[in-house]
């Protein structure tokens, strides 16, 4: 059976089915864990449950950019189509989330800091890494189509990721307006969490990767219909 | 200090945000598709002709 044969294809769209109506479910339940389960917080109150959506966002903005990452070293080492589609997919999804990051991120600290934005390390960098990504996106929607943009993009692909590890650790290695990390402390995953805030936060950051999934499906399907069109013009222009 | 319009909008960013990408990709998704189609379809004319 052939990847394009109508079985596959039906096969195809029966997973599609099933991952959309999960992630249906998913995202349902973290509404529900959001605004009906969790306690509110004491000190900052309704507020703080945008945390729901804005560390799951991040976190999934932070993978897609890894997968980004990972996905360009493998297309510069096998130089394999399907790799630079999956590093092109997950920067566009990554660039979403990152975006849905700096949105929520500053609704949430109108109420707390008093002002929407500060030049805090973690911000600015975050700020820093969405503009590196939509850099990539722009380059990858002016260059020439070709090997060499794929190749300019890998290589932008891999060096905004180092901007990951800086964010990350931005708030442990200089002083920061940003809260500190509640569920990877050092005293042990979690420790710094009442169990229902870590029991919601995971049920949103699993309905988050859901999301992802259904997204890059979608945005993968997008780019190989592309490469089709692309291919059967090519064809059709060499058979006249 | 429940400051719920803060959350209200917060939560209407994300869903807006969401819903923006998944109809971007459901468009793009269908064009692309008309196009695959009209050239199979072109292709098959002229290779019955």
């Amino acid at each position: 059976m052939s990847a394009n044969s109508p079985e596959t294809i039906e096969e195809d769209q029966e997973g599609g089915t099933f991952m959309i109506w999960l992630t249906a479910v998913g995202l349902t339940a973290a509404m529900v864990a959001i605004f009906l389960y969790v306690p509110t917080e004491k000190t900052e109150g309704a507020v703080q449950r945008i945390m729901y959506f804005h560390v799951p966002a991040a976190w999934l903005a932070f993978f897609a950019f890894f997968v980004v990452f990972l996905s360009s070293i493998l297309f510069l080492w096998k130089k394999e189509r399907e790799w630079d589609i999956y590093a092109l997919a997950s920067a566009e999804i990554g660039v979403v989330f990152c975006s849905l990051v700096l949105i929520t991120g500053p609704i949430w600290a109108k109420p707390i800091w008093g002002q929407w934005w500060v030049w805090d390390v973690r911000l600015t960098s975050t700020l820093i890494l969405w503009l590196i990504y939509v850099g990539y996106l722009m380059l990858r929607g002016q260059a020439e189509a070709g090997s060499m943009r794929a190749r300019y993009a890998a290589v932008l692909g891999i060096a905004g990721f180092l901007d990951i590890p800086l964010i990350h650790f931005s708030v442990l290695w200089w002083r920061a307006f940003h809260p500190q990390p509640k569920v990877i402390t050092s005293e042990g995953l979690g420790k710094g969490m009442d169990p229902a805030m870590l029991t919601t936060l995971c049920i949103s950051l699993v309905a988050f990767t859901l999301l992802y999934i259904v997204f890059m499906g979608q945005r993968i399907k997008i780019e190989k219909m592309k490469d089709e069109i692309d291919h059967l013009k090519k064809e059709k222009l060499y058979s006249n | 200090m429940d400051n719920l319009e803060y959350l209200f909008a917060a939560n209407a960013f994300v869903w807006a945000g969401v819903i923006y990408y998944l109809l971007s990709l459901h468009k793009r998704n269908k064009a692309l598709r008309k196009d695959l189609d009209l050239i199979k379809q072109t292709m098959d004319k002229e290779a019955d002709q």
